[in-house]
C-alpha cells in the first residue's frame, strides 16, 4: 500500500542543528527493493534423517526479506515491528553491512553499508538485546576504552560522552564492576552505553529492552531519546514491547514474512486498522448487561465498571447517550492497546490471503 | 594503517586481557610448573637419544638443545598469543557475537588476532630463550651473522606458525569446532623439538613443505650454531610470506561469505 511519509522530522531537524554542532542532514537512509533469501538445508529428524541428508541434501530458499522499501530522515525514530521470523533482524543487519543482501540497494548517507567503509562503521552502531560485546571479567568501563580506541574517539569528547551516558544510564556504580557481577538488566545498560561511544548519526536497535523489568526499560528508552535530541541521530528500533515504540516513535514500520505491510504515522495505523474506540464508564448505581448491550459491545463488566467497545465513528454519539441516559460517575474514551491493534491488523490480512487462496488465486507460501 | 594507532591499541587490548586473568591467580603456577616439566622432558628425552656421545642425523646433543630452546619458544608463542585469541574466534562464530567484530572501523582479522594475551604462558617463552642461549654461548661456534639471522628466521618461523593457525582458526566460519584441527597441528607440530634432519627422508620433506615445522625451528638453530644453508633461510622467508598473504586472503573470503549468510 503506498502511504504517504509525513513526519514532522524535519521540523525537529532544523531544531536540533541549533543544539548539536555535529547535525548533518544528509545522513538519510534509503532502502529499495532490498530482498535476503537464505538456502536452507532441510533435515528430518533422528539418525535416520541424517542419514539421509548427509546423502542427498534437501535445500529451500527463504525470503527472509522480499522486497522492502523505506526511507528514514536525519534524526527520525522509527518503530520496526512483526512477529518472530518476520525478517526485522535480517533488515537491520543489511541496514549495518553485516550481510549483503541477495537484492535491492541500501544507501545510508553517502555510502553503501556492505562495503562496510571506516566512514560508514563510524556512522552507525547496531545493539543486539541478545548479544553482548562487553569483556567479561573486567569492568564495562574497561571494554568502553577498548573502543575509543578502535573508534579513535579523541579524549575529550570520549569523557564528555561518557559523563553524559553514566548521567542518563545511572551506571556509576556499575561500570566498575566486573560485567560478569552485573544483572542482566545492568548489563544491558552498560551494552547500550558501549555502543554508540563513538556518537553514531544512525541507531539500529534490535530488541534492545528484551527480558528487563518495565524500570529498566523506561530508563533505556529514556536514553535513546535522550541520544536522538542530543545528536539528532536515526533510530530504527524493534521491539516485542509496544510500550517501547509507543514511546519513541512516531512512525511504524509493520514488517510481516519479509515485506511491508505498513509504513506510516502510528495514530493512522490505529485509525485504519482499528476501527473501535473503548468507552470506559464508572457507574454510581449498578446496570443490566443487557440494557448497556444496547449502547455497543460490552467488553468487560462488574457490575459498576463497564468497558464499552464502539465504532470509532460514532463514538461521541454514544458517548454523549451514556452520559445523558445512564447514571455515569466517570467517562473515558480510548484506543484499543496498540498489541490488540497489530494482532488484529495480522489476523485481517491472513483472512484475506485465505479468501483469495479459496478464489482460486495461489497462496503465498509461508 | 596507521602504526602508532595499532600499537596503542595493541597495548591496551593486552592490558585488558592481562587484567581479566588476574582474575583467576592460581592459573599462574600451574602453568609455570607444566611450561618447566614440558621442557625437562624433552632434554631428557635428548639425552637418551645422544647418551654415547654420538651425532644423530649430524647434531650433537649441544646443537640439538638448541633446537629444543627453539621449540619451547615457539610453543611458548602459540600458548601466549595465538592460542587464546583462536580459540575466541570458533566461540565468536558460534555465539554470534562476530558481528560486533566486523562491525569495527579496523582491520577484522588484526582485531581477532590481537585481543588477547595469555601472560601465564610467557614462561615458556623466556625457558625456551634461556636454553638457548646457554647452548649457544657454550657452543662457541656461534658468528654475529649467524646469530643476527637466526633472529630474523625466528621471526619468519614465528610467521609461519601464526600463518598456520589462523588458517586452521579461519575454518570455524564452515566447521563450528575446531578443536580437532588446532590438536592435529600440535601434534604435527610436536616433531620440531627434534632437528629435521634427525629423521628419515621423506618425513624431511613433509616437514619441510607440507607442515613447514623444519623452518620453524631446525633453521632458524642451523644459524644459531654457524651452520646456516642460505637456501633454506631464503626459503624460510619466502614461505613465511607465502602462507602470511594465504592465511589474509582466506579470511577475507571467510568474512565474505559470512556475511552472504550469517544469521
Ligand atoms: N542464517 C539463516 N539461515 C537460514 N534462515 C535464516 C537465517 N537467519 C534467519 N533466517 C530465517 O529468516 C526469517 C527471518 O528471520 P529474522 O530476520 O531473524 O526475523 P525476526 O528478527 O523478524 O524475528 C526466519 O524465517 C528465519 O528462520
Ligand atoms: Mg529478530
Amino acid at each position: 500500500m503506498p502511504v504517504p511519509l509525513l513526519t514532522d522530522s524535519a521540523m525537529r531537524t532544523s531544531e536540533n542543528q541549533l543544539t548539536s554542532m555535529t547535525a548533518d542532514p544528509s545522513i538519510t537512509v534509503t532502502v529499495r527493493d532490498l530482498r535476503k533469501h537464505y538456502t536452507v538445508h532441510e533435515k528430518e529428524p533422528g539418525i535416520r534423517g541424517s542419514l539421509r541428508s548427509f546423502v542427498r541434501r534437501n535445500s529451500r530458499q527463504v525470503h527472509a526479506v522480499d522486497g522492502v522499501s523505506f526511507d528514514l530522515e536525519a534524526g527520525e525514530m522509527v518503530g520496526f515491528l512483526g512477529p518472530n521470523g518476520a525478517g526485522k533482524t535480517t533488515t537491520l543487519k543489511m541496514l549495518a553491512g553485516l550481510l549483503h543482501p541477495s537484492g535491492g540497494q541500501v544507501r545510508i548517507g553517502p555510502y553503501t553499508p556492505k562495503e562496510r567503509r571506516t566512514g560508514f562503521l563510524k556512522l552507525i552502531t547496531l545493539v543486539m538485546g541478545q548479544k553482548q560485546q562487553l569483556i567479561w571479567d573486567l569492568p564495562a568501563y574497561d571494554s568502553f576504552l577498548v573502543n575509543q580506541a578502535i573508534y579513535e574517539v579523541p579524549d575529550d569528547q570520549f569523557k564528555a560522552t561518557m559523563h553524559e551516558f553514566i548521567e542518563t544510564l545511572e551506571l556509576e556504580q556499575i561500570v566498575k564492576k566486573q560485567v560478569r557481577k552485573l544483572s542482566l538488566g545492568e548489563r544491558m545498560k552498560c551494552e547500550l552505553a558501549a555502543a554508540p561511544l563513538h556518537r553514531p548519526r544512525v541507531l539500529f536497535l534490535d530488541e534492545p529492552t528484551i527480558g528487563l523489568d518495565v524500570n529498566m526499560q523506561v530508563r533505556i528508552r529514556e536514553f535513546v531519546a535522550d541520544y536522538n535530541r542530543r545528536y539528532n541521530a536515526t533510530v530504527m528500533l524493534t521491539s516485542h514491547y509496544m510500550a517501547d515504540v509507543t514511546a519513541l516513535c512516531n512512525r511504524i514500520i509493520v514488517i510481516d514474512k519479509g515485506r511491508i505491510i505498513f509504513d506510516g504515522d502510528l495514530s493512522r495505523l490505529v485509525e485504519q486498522t482499528a476501527p473501535a474506540k473503548i468507552i470506559r464508564l464508572q457507574l454510581s448505581t449498578p446496570v443490566t448487561v443487557e440494557h448497556l448491550a444496547s449502547y455497543g459491545h460490552v467488553h468487560s463488566f462488574d457490575g459498576l465498571n463497564v468497558e464499552l467497545k464502539v465504532p470509532r465513528a460514532e463514538t461521541t454519539r454514544i458517548a454523549a447517550r451514556l452520559l445523558a441516559e445512564l447514571p455515569v460517575a466517570d467517562v473515558t474514551i480510548e484506543d484499543p492497546p496498540i498489541e490488540e491493534i497489530i494482532g488484529q491488523m495480522f489476523s485481517q490480512m491472513r483472512a484475506e490471503q485465505r479468501d483469495q487462496a479459496a478464489a482460486g488465486e495461489p497462496a503465498s507460501v509461508a | 594503517m596507521r602504526p602508532r594507532r595499532y600499537f596503542r591499541l595493541i597495548m591496551l587490548l593486552a592490558g585488558a586481557s592481562v587484567s581479566a586473568q588476574l582474575e583467576y591467580r592460581v592459573n599462574f603456577l600451574v602453568n609455570v610448573a607444566s611450561s618447566i616439566l614440558a621442557s625437562g622432558g624433552a632434554l631428557f628425552g635428548l639425552s637418551i637419544l645422544f647418551s654415547d656421545g654420538q651425532r644423530v642425523g649430524g647434531w650433537t646433543y649441544r646443537e640439538a638443545i638448541v633446537v629444543v630452546g627453539l621449540f619451547t619458544l615457539v610453543e611458548g608463542f602459540i600458548a601466549t598469543f595465538l592460542q587464546p585469541n583462536l580459540s575466541r574466534v570458533s566461540e565468536a562464530v558460534r555465539t554470534g557475537t562476530m558481528d560486533f567484530t566486523l562491525l569495527k572501523p579496523i582491520d577484522s582479522q588484526f582485531l581477532v588476532s590481537a585481543r588477547e594475551v595469555n601472560i601465564f604462558r610467557l614462561s615458556d617463552i623466556l625457558i625456551g630463550l634461556g636454553l638457548m642461549l646457554w647452548a649457544v654461548i657454550t657452543l662457541h661456534s656461534a658468528t654475529p651473522w649467524g646469530v643476527a639471522l637466526g633472529i630474523v628466521l625466528i621471526l619468519a618461523g614465528l610467521v609461519i606458525v601464526y600463518a598456520i593457525w589462523f588458517i586452521l582458526t579461519t575454518t570455524a566460519f564452515w566447521f563450528v569446532n575446531i578443536e580437532n584441527l588446532t590438536e592435529l597441528f600440535h601434534g604435527l607440530f610436536g616433531a620440531g623439538q627434534f632437528p629435521v634432519t634427525a629423521f628419515p627422508g621423506w618425513t624431511r620433506i613433509v616437514f619441510s613443505f607440507v607442515v613447514p615445522v623444519a623452518f620453524i625451528t631446525t633453521v632458524p638453530a642451523e644459524a644459531f650454531i654457524g651452520r646456516a644453508d642460505p637456501a633454506r633461510a631464503v626459503g624460510a622467508a619466502a614461505i613465511a610470506l607465502f602462507l602470511f598473504f594465504v592465511a589474509r586472503w582466506f579470511w577475507k573470503f571467510a568474512v565474505r561469505s559470512y556475511t552472504s549468510a550469517s544469521s
